[in-house]
Order: structure tokens, then C-alpha cells, then sequence
């Protein structure tokens, strides 16, 4: 064993191993130096987007200053669309009226005396109560508009009803329009033609006012709302002083009473899921769900909506008044009433709703989270509408003025049938 | 290994690189924003609430960042509209999360205004939710024979109600929830929020939209 042959599977020890000295391929210089490049104009592209972005703002603000100049005389031919946008569903294309329901605007008496002034009164505030146009009487509920119209908006259509419908000559620019908001614009509604006696001269006779007066439980009613009980929170600390939601959580005034009463139940039965109102629904007695629902019904408040989701206006205002037949969507309004205000009892109006909300709502029906609606008409509905319809049509309903508060009369009618419905889905 | 030199000048080269476009340049972007218009400095009572916020944990399971419609349903959540830089101006250190265990909290005053709810929830989440796994934070408060004329009592259901007396809040927990109700931004973002861009896309075509709408009216 004294040859020493080295073992040539065996490394040699004496091996020291040591880098070859090698140039960086060039393919790996050139995407270091490429990678380089492209974040540079990454960082030059993204800066002068948001330049662009500020000239597009002050190119806005610029439209909307000489839009300001113009203001001093109200464009009817604007005037016209925004008419047929917020006014045609009920008073008709051309204000002829619907009889017995809707009072015409063309020829109206309450126009003629009044002029483009008293009609941006009423726009702005609403008119609820016992009116007589022409002689003709109506008890109808028209929506206060003075917390979604602008001043130019409002001052343009009274225009055109004034001029366009009517042969007046005198037009409303935008700051008088501004001045009537100032002293009025958050006025009730006005209490039908009584109430608008007192603005309009000369006007022929008028039915006399029913203030109601407040019913014997308005106090309990009253904590409830502001203060709540030992278990259950205030109303008005998530539904707002005045019932106008915010967010997810819904507007309540001027709904049905019997929606409210039915919901409330439905809460309470647990056949509407939601953990903040199960708990307040199962902490009220039947007549103070009752007393609650008369208590929001016959609320009026302004807005407390404005479009937030992004959607697309006018592919929400097509889904509302005309639907959508290639999706199987009937228009909204033909259930909810002219212009989304509802048609009582089970019905609720969706104008001036929480954007928020109404998508929400309308993802949990397609998600089958809500299924409370009689006979699963919100259903169909839910599941045809994608993602951007519901924000579209969202975003509309809340650009639209709120529904009045039911009248206590009708309230009073409908008082026998509140307590217990069935709420489940047949 | 005999070329320290360059391997160490490369190393601290992209190191540099990484520095200058991840940290320094969106620094700079956004140190030019400044809060957002209508964002209002904390109160002194919410800043003590946001204390609270931040010593309790909460940033583990709730972030404070919507997201934009492009990336998640966060606005139909009623989480409210995407964030932008500017609406975390007066928030140090920023309380942004990355869990979502529960929902977002950014616009949570928006959404549950209620003080009395916030408390009753605080105290016990599952008074609420049977399935809540929030936990509950009871030393927050306090178990009284008899509420104080300041005192804030908690509404409770019987099942969580104690036998005799009352739980009124502490001052921490009253902090606590002027802070979640401070937490709303009820004002349009800026137009030149700086946010990804899938925000600004739709921001445009939403844009075109209402143009469309106000040339038609
Ligand atoms: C939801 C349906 C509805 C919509 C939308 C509506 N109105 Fe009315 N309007 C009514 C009703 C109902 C009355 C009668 C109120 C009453 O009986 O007290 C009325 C009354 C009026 C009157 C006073 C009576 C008359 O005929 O002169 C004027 C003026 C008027 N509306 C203008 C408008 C204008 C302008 C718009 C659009 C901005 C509008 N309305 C939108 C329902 C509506
Ligand atoms: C903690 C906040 C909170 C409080 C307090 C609260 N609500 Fe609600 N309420 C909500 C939320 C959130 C919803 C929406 C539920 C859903 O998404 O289905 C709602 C829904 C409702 C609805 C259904 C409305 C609709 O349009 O379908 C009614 C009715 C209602 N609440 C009445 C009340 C009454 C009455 C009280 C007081 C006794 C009250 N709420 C107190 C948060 C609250
Ligand atoms: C076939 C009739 C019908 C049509 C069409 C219809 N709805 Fe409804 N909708 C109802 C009924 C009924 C309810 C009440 C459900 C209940 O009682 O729980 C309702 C309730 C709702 C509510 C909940 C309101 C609240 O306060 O919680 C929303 C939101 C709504 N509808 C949106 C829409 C939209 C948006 C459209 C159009 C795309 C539409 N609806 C079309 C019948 C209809
Ligand atoms: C272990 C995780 C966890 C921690 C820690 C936690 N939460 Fe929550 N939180 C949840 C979950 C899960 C929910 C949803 C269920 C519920 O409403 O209780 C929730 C819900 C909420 C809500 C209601 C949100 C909504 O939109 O309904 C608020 C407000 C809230 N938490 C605040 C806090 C605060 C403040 C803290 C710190 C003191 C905190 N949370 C700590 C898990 C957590």
C-alpha cells in the first residue's frame, strides 16, 4: 500500500477554487438599464396625470363661472329637459295633468296669478293638502325639489312653466331664485291651496286647511325617536333628526306607514336579516311600531341623499322610467310611483334614498339576504341588475327629490291594517 | 469572492434606487397633497379617542382604507369612496391596517352615528351580533349602583345587563367613540386625489357621465 496513485474519484486537496473573471452579459446590463428607463416615465406619467387633472378642474371651474354670468337670463331650452326630467311623470309631457290626481301646469290659475315666482315657491318647498286648480280640486302630494334642484335649475324651469307652458312674460333668474331659498327654502311643504293663499294675490277660493293635530302619544313616540329606552338605541342617533339616513342607513320619511310597520315586524320575525335593527325591532311593542310608522310616515324632510357610487345617471334614469326589457327589468317607478315617491301601502318610495342603501339592498336581494318582498317582486329585480346597474340606478334615485309625507287623513285610513302582515316571500 | 467593491457599489446602488422611487418620490407626491379639503384636525377629545384606537389594537382586524370601485365592492358596502392620500393629513402614524377581520372603518361615523350603539357594542359585541368575534371591552367601563348626573349609561338587552345597577362608560370609552363618529368624510374627494389609477378612470367616466346628463337637461 505504499503507492500512492491518487483516487480519481476524489477531488484534489491542493485544489484552491477561484472566480474566472467574466464580463456581466450585456443582456442583463440592458434590462437593468431598461427597467431604469421605464420607472422614469412611469414617474413623469403618473406627475402629469394629476397636471391634467388640475387643468381639467380649472377648466370646470371656469365653465361654471361663465355659466354664473349667464345666469341672469334663465335658458328655457334647458328649462324644457329639466322639466321633462323632473316634472313630466306627473304633471305630463306638456303640463296637461292627469284628472283627479295631477293638477295641468299649462292654463293652471295657480300659475297665471302667481307667475314664475309662486311656481319656484312650490318647486322649492312642495305642496301637499287640498288644492283647487281651476276650479277642479286635488289632494295630492308634489315632492319638494329645493334640496336637489340648484338655484340656476329651479330658476329655469319656473321660466319655462311661467313662459313656455304659459304666456307670461316675466322669467326668474337664478339669484332671486337664490333670495326665495334664503327666507323659504327650508320651509314645510306648502299646506295645499290654503297655504298658497297667502303668497298668491287674488286666488280663487280654497279649500279650508286640516292641521292635524298630534295624536295623544306623540311623547312616548317623541323618546323613542330621540332619547330610546334602557335597552334600545334613539332612532334619530342612526336614521337622523329628520328620518333622511345616511349611508347604509335608510331614509324613513314620507314612507308608507304600513312598509315601515311590515319591515319592522319582518325584522322582528327575523325574516329581514340585519343585527342593529333585530335588536331594536324586538325591543318595541307592536303599538309602538304602529305609532313609529305614523310617526315617519307623515314626516317631510329635505334630502339627505346625493348621488355617491360612481354609477351612470342616465343609465340609472333609463332603469327607472323605462327598465330594462333586453334584462327583463320593468321600470322602477311603475311600481314605485311617478318619479320614484311611492304609491301607499306597499310600495315605498325610493326617491331621495340613500344611494348606499339602495344598492346595498339591492345586492342582498340578488345575494337572496333579503327576501321579505310580497310575492318576490324585488327579487327577479336584484338578480338582473349587475354591479354598475345598481350603482347607476342608486345614484339616480338619490339625485331625485324626496317624497312627501303621507297625509294624515290617508294615515288615519290605513291605521286598521298596520299591525301584523305577512312578510315572506310566497 | 474577490470583487467586493463592485458587488458593494451595485448592492448600494439598487438599494438607492429602491429608496429613491419607493420611499422618496411618493413622499414627495404626497407631502405636495395636503389634507384634503373639508377634513377637519382631530378634536382634542377624538385625539384622545384615537389613542384609544391605537393602544387597543384595533388597526388588527379593521382597516381604515376603502377601496376603489375597481378593486372591491367597498362603496356599495356603505364603506364609503375610495381614500386619498389627503384624508390621512392629520393621522400620525396613519392607522391604514391590512386585516380585515371585520369591516373597514374608515366612514364608520357615517355609518353607525349612534354614541349609544358604538357603547353597547363596545361592551359587548355579541349583544348585537350572536356571532360576533370582536372581543369585548368590558374595562372600558365601569359597573355602577347608581348612574352619576354625567354619567353615560349603556343600553343593554337583559341577557347582558347586569342584576342590579348600571354600566356607565369610561372616560377612554366616550373617547373612544367621539373618535368613530368623528370618522366620516363627507366631502367629495379632490379631483386630484392621489390614488391608483383605476379610481381616476372612473373618476372620468363618471365625469362624461354627468357631463352627458347636464349637456342633455
Ligand atoms: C310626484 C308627482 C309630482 C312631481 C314629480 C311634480 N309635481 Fe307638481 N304637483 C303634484 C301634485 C300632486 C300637485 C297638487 C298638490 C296638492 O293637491 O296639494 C302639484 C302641484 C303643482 C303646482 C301648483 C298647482 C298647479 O297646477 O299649478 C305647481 C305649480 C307644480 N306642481 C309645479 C311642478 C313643477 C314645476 C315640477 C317639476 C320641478 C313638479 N310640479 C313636479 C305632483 C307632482
Ligand atoms: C344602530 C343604528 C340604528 C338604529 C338605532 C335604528 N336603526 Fe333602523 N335601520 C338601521 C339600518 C342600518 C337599517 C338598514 C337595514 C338593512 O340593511 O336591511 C335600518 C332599517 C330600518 C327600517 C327599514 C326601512 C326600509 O326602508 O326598509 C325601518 C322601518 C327602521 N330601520 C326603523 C327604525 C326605528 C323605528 C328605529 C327606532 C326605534 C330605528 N330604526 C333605529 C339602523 C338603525
Ligand atoms: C313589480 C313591482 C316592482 C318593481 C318594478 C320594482 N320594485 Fe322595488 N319594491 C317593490 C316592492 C313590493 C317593495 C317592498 C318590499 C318589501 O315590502 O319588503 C320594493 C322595495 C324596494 C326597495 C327597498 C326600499 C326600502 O326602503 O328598503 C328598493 C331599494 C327598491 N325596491 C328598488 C327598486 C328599483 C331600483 C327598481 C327598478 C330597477 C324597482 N325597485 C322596481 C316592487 C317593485
Ligand atoms: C379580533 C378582531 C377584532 C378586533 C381586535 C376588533 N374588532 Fe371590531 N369588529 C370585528 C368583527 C369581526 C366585526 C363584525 C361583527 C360585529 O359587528 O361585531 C367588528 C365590528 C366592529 C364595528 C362595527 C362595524 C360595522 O360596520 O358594523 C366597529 C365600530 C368596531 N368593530 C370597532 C372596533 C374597535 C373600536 C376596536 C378596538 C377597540 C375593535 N373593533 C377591535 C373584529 C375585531
Amino acid at each position: 500500500m505504499t503507492d500512492k496513485k491518487p483516487d480519481p474519484r476524489r477531488p484534489d486537496e491542493t485544489f484552491e477554487p477561484f472566480e474566472e473573471t467574466r464580463r456581466i452579459p450585456w443582456p442583463v446590463y440592458s434590462i437593468a438599464i431598461a427597467l431604469a428607463i421605464w420607472g422614469v416615465i412611469m414617474l413623469v406619467q403618473t406627475s402629469t396625470a394629476v397636471e391634467v387633472a388640475d387643468k381639467t378642474q380649472k377648466e370646470v371651474a371656469k365653465e361654471d363661472s361663465t355659466k354664473l354670468a349667464q345666469a341672469a337670463a334663465p335658458d328655457l331650452d334647458a328649462g324644457k329637459t329639466l322639466f321633462a326630467d323632473n316634472c313630466a311623470t306627473c304633471h305630463g309631457d306638456a303640463g296637461e295633468g292627469v284628472a283627479g290626481a295631477f293638477p295641468p301646469l299649462h292654463g293652471s290659475d295657480v300659475v297665471k296669478l302667481g307667475g314664475a315666482k309662486a311656481v319656484t315657491h312650490i318647486v322649492m318647498r312642495g305642496i301637499g293638502g287640498k288644492l283647487n286648480v281651476n276650479g277642479d280640486g286635488y289632494e295630492g302630494q308634489m315632492p319638494a325639489f329645493g334640496s336637489v334642484l340648484s338655484d340656476t335649475e329651479i330658476s329655469e324651469i319656473a321660466s319655462y312653466v311661467a313662459t313656455g307652458l304659459n304666456d307670461d312674460a316675466k322669467t326668474i333668474s337664478a339669484p332671486e331664485v337664490a333670495d326665495i331659498r334664503k327666507v323659504a327654502g327650508d320651509k314645510d311643504p306648502f299646506d295645499g291651496g290654503a297655504g298658497l293663499a297667502g303668497l298668491i294675490n287674488d286666488l280663487p277660493a280654497q279649500p279650508n286647511s286640516e292641521a292635524a293635530d298630534q295624536g295623544a302619544d306623540s311623547e312616548r313616540v317623541a323618546r323613542l325617536v330621540g332619547q330610546g329606552t334602557d335597552t334600545v338605541w334613539a332612532c334619530a342617533s342612526c336614521h337622523g333628526d329628520k328620518g333622511e339616513g345616511i349611508e347604509t342607513v335608510p331614509r324613513l320619511a314620507g314612507l308608507p306607514a304600513p312598509y315601515l310597520a311590515k319591515q319592522l315586524h319582518d325584522f322582528q320575525r327575523g325574516t329581514r336579516f340585519n343585527d342593529s335593527m333585530a335588536y331594536v325591532a324586538k325591543g318595541l311593542s307592536d303599538r309602538e311600531i304602529g305609532e313609529l310608522a305614523n310617526y315617519y310616515a307623515s314626516m317631510s324632510s329635505p334630502s339627505g341623499a346625493k348621488p355617491a357610487l360612481q354609477g351612470d345617471l342616465k343609465r340609472g334614469a333609463q332603469l327607472a322610467k323605462q327598465g330594462d326589457w333586453s334584462i327583463g327589468v320593468p321600470a322602477c317607478f311603475t311600481c314605485h310611483g311617478p318619479s320614484g315617491v311611492g304609491v301607499a301601502p306597499n310600495f315605498p318610495g325610493i326617491a331621495a334614498q340613500q344611494p348606499s342603501y339602495v344598492a346595498h339592498q339591492l345586492a342582498m336581494w340578488a345575494g337572496g339576504s333579503r327576501h321579505n318582498s310580497p310575492l318576490g317582486l324585488m327579487a327577479g329585480i336584484g338578480k338582473a341588475l349587475n354591479d354598475s346597474d345598481r350603482r347607476a340606478v342608486a345614484d339616480y334615485l338619490a339625485s331625485l327629490a324626496p317624497m312627501p309625507a303621507m297625509d294624515k287623513t290617508e294615515l288615519a285610513a290605513m291605521e286598521s291594517n298596520i299591525p301584523v302582515r305577512e312578510g315572506v316571500d310566497q | 469572492m474577490n470583487r467586493y467593491l463592485p458587488l458593494a457599489i451595485t448592492a448600494l446602488a439598487i438599494l438607492a434606487l429602491a429608496t429613491l422611487f419607493l420611499v422618496i418620490a411618493p413622499g414627495m407626491q404626497i407631502s405636495a397633497q395636503g389634507p384634503s379639503q373639508g377634513l377637519k384636525p382631530y378634536t382634542e377629545a377624538e385625539a384622545r379617542g384615537r389613542a384609544v384606537y391605537v393602544s387597543m389594537g384595533c388597526l388588527y382586524c379593521h382597516s381604515q382604507q376603502p377601496r376603489s370601485l375597481a378593486q372591491a365592492p367597498d362603496a356599495e358596502r356603505g364603506w364609503g369612496r375610495a381614500s386619498v392620500a389627503g384624508d390621512y393629513a392629520y393621522d400620525d402614524p396613519h392607522q391604514l391596517g391590512t386585516m380585515r377581520t371585520g369591516p373597514d372603518l374608515m366612514d364608520i361615523g357615517d355609518r353607525l352615528p349612534s354614541q349609544a350603539w358604538q357603547l353597547t357594542h363596545l361592551y359587548q359585541p355579541r349583544a348585537i351580533a350572536s356571532w360576533s368575534i370582536m372581543p369585548a371591552y368590558p374595562y372600558l367601563f365601569e359597573h355602577k349602583d347608581k348612574a352619576g348626573p354625567d354619567d353615560v349609561v349603556v343600553k343593554l338587552p337583559a341577557q347582558y345587563a347586569p342584576k342590579s345597577g348600571v354600566i356607565v362608560a369610561k372616560q377612554d370609552a366616550l373617547d373612544l367613540v367621539t373618535y368613530l363618529q368623528g370618522m366620516k368624510r363627507q366631502y367629495a374627494p379632490p379631483k386630484d386625489g392621489l390614488r391608483d389609477n383605476g379610481y381616476a378612470l372612473i373618476a372620468e367616466k363618471q365625469r362624461d357621465a354627468t357631463d352627458a346628463t347636464t349637456a342633455s337637461n
